[in-house]
């Protein structure tokens, strides 16, 4: 009789669930907006706090090799840069010199600057000095 | 990366790549939890205003505790239904404070106000029934009944939300279930049950 009671009561309490579980809560557009605009709020506030901190301006503790120290002493990387187009140059004007070379050195010297054989005759000759005595 | 609330990640996956900043991540979990939240906030409040400020309030937590979450140690959903709960619970505590006329003199009933159509009457009446003798229930047996009959959770899935043992959440569904028959036993005729027992 108990148990039967029990029974009857136990299917009328779920008839009653069943009818409020038919009945359901369904958050609204505007809940679920501003759970969304939390959850945005709250990544941006992580984002904005693992932002790493701005590069200072001082000196960098960077490696400071030889060639580094090298660079500091002869003024960094522009001195380099003049070092190397100075040596380009002189090796250009070495190999091709421009006429107006040509006219500075005929000017000084009278002649070419280029090796001519007579000039080397004006030179004493080694063994006619040995001659001599 | 594109998925939508029917995604097949787990709560906990979703979790994760929202911590790491996944805006599409924060979408589905907002659309697949929070009518859980509310749900269960609403049952045990009676009051759909409130409840929609505990589904807020527990979420916001979500959101606050996913870069600490700790993968495998609890269900997002476990942890979520807990802090409804206890929110909920916190909630009918200070109700007490002001009386019990006036939090739940015209809380429980729905919000809807327009007469429901002829076939949902029955259905409309029996839950606010329901749901003004859930109200009357002490606050642990609500709790336990609400997530049991209402939400759907297993024992041990109440026992892990409520941090009580399976036992103890078998006898408060018991107790909740007589209380609730006992004080709807004089309306079965109102409800359409039987109204001879």
């Amino acid at each position: 009789m108990t148990a039967e009671f029990e029974k009857q009561n136990e299917l009328e309490l779920e008839a009653l669930f069943d009818a409020l579980r038919d009945e359901p809560e369904e958050p609204s557009s505007d809940l679920l907006a501003r759970v969304l605009a939390d959850a945005y709020e709250a990544q941006d506030a992580r984002a904005a706090k693992a932002m790493p901190e701005p590069v200072s301006s001082g000196p960098q503790p960077a490696r400071r090799g030889r060639i580094r120290g090298l660079l500091d002493m002869i003024g960094g990387w522009p001195a380099v840069a003049g070092l190397v187009t100075a040596t380009v140059a002189g090796v250009w004007i070495g190999y091709n010199p421009p006429a107006a070379l040509d006219d500075l050195t005929l000017s000084v010297m009278e002649s070419s600057y280029s090796y001519d054989a007579s000039l080397g005759s004006m030179l004493p000759v080694y063994s006619e000095l040995l001659a001599e005595g | 990366m594109p998925f939508d609330a029917d995604s097949e990640l787990t709560d906990e996956a979703l979790l994760a790549l929202y911590a790491s900043g996944n805006r599409a991540a924060a979408r589905t979990l907002t659309m697949r939890l929070t009518p859980r939240v509310l749900s269960v906030a609403a049952r045990m409040l009676g009051d759909r205003s409130e409840a929609e400020d505990v589904a807020q309030e527990a979420m916001l937590r979500l959101w606050k505790i996913a870069p600490e979450w700790r993968t495998g140690e609890a269900q997002v959903s476990t942890w979520l239904y807990r802090v409804a709960s206890n929110l909920c619970t916190d909630r009918l505590r200070r109700r007490r404070g002001v009386g019990l006329d006036d939090a739940f003199g015209d809380g429980v009933a729905p919000a809807d106000e327009q007469p429901p159509a002829e076939e949902r009457m029955q259905t409309a009446v029996r839950a606010t029934a329901l749901q003004e003798a859930l109200a009357e229930l002490p606050d642990r047996q609500r709790q336990a009944v609400v997530l049991r009959h209402l939400e759907g959770l297993s024992n041990p899935e109440i026992a892990a939300v409520m941090e009580i043992g399976v036992e103890a959440v078998e006898s408060l569904t018991a107790r909740g279930k007589r209380a609730l028959s006992a004080l709807l036993k004089g309306r079965r005729a109102e409800l359409g049950l039987s109204d001879d027992g």
